[in-house]
């Protein structure tokens, strides 16, 4: 009997750009892994500052915080806000999907066909503005707190 | 298998970052909203001020419901993190060798950090 083998991945690293039919869903995921490895990337940092830095006392921390009050630093801080509210609600939203709860009951492929993404679609746009919202608050206090 | 429990694990504590990050957050950066709603105060430390105030980060390094949070927020993270890098690096490779190698790199500089941030909070602790 012939054997079923897996299909290759052709596109390698590129294929992670590219959403083709799966359009809006792909694209908030390729961002979903973008925003983990920033947030990755500031675990990292954060890291260092908060275990090495705070643990050699009152000077070193307080020369290490008045380079973090540089305002393209809270502008960076800003972004990571957004990048952990979008992963973290995307996030929900993919486990949603994946334990089953937003996908609906099945339905007979009867034309025009509707496929599970677009069944969940709407709870994607419901999740993308929820984000938008959040991101704005944040912005709101960013600018009350001052740069 | 194994893979299925690790993704497992991964939605897990996904959603405990979610919770335990967005505590974080908010008592250390969304001072401006916390003020609107007259919370000025967490476990008895003051939040409302700049957090990076060293009197006030040693006050909240010697609550342990703050070195709780985050030694739980970093063993989390350390998981969350590290199994998605190595999610994203596998998808590159069909080798089995080069999967132990990745998996044996992550588990050790994971270790480290793990160690290395265990120790601060509770060092500071008393």
């Amino acid at each position: 009997m012939a054997q079923i083998q897996p299909r290759q991945n052709l596109l390698g690293a590129r294929g992670w750009f590219y959403g083709g039919k799966y359009q809006l869903e792909r694209y908030l995921y390729i961002l979903h892994r973008i925003s983990g490895l920033a947030i990755l990337l500031f675990i990292l940092f954060h890291f260092t500052l908060t275990t090495v830095f705070r643990i050699q006392g009152e000077g070193v921390w307080e020369s290490t915080m008045s380079i973090m009050h540089n305002p393209w630093f809270k502008f960076g801080e800003y972004l990571l806000v957004v990048a952990f509210i979008y992963h973290a609600l995307n996030g929900l939203r993919l486990i949603l999907q994946e334990l089953g709860f937003t996908l609906g009951k099945p339905t007979p492929p009867i034309y025009p066909y509707k496929d599970s993404i677009r069944k969940k679609r709407p709870i994607t746009i419901v999740f993308i503005v929820i984000i938008f919202i959040l991101a704005v608050i944040t912005f709101y206090d960013f600018i009350a707190g001052g740069w | 298998m194994r893979n299925t429990y690790l993704q497992f694990i991964q939605l897990i504590t996904g959603i405990l970052i979610a919770v335990l990050l967005g505590i974080h957050m908010v008592n250390m950066h969304l001072d401006a909203i916390l003020g609107f709603f007259g919370v000025e105060t967490f476990f008895g430390v003051n939040i409302a001020a700049d957090p990076t105030i060293f009197s006030l980060m040693k006050a909240r390094s010697q609550q342990v419901v703050f070195a709780g949070i985050y030694i739980a927020l970093l063993i989390f993270a350390l998981y969350h993190a590290f199994n998605g890098l190595r999610n994203i690096v596998l998808e590159l490779t069909k080798s089995a060798r080069a999967e132990r190698a990745v998996t044996a790199v992550i588990i050790v500089v994971g270790v480290i950090f793990l160690a290395i941030g265990v120790y601060a909070p509770l060092a500071l602790l008393s």
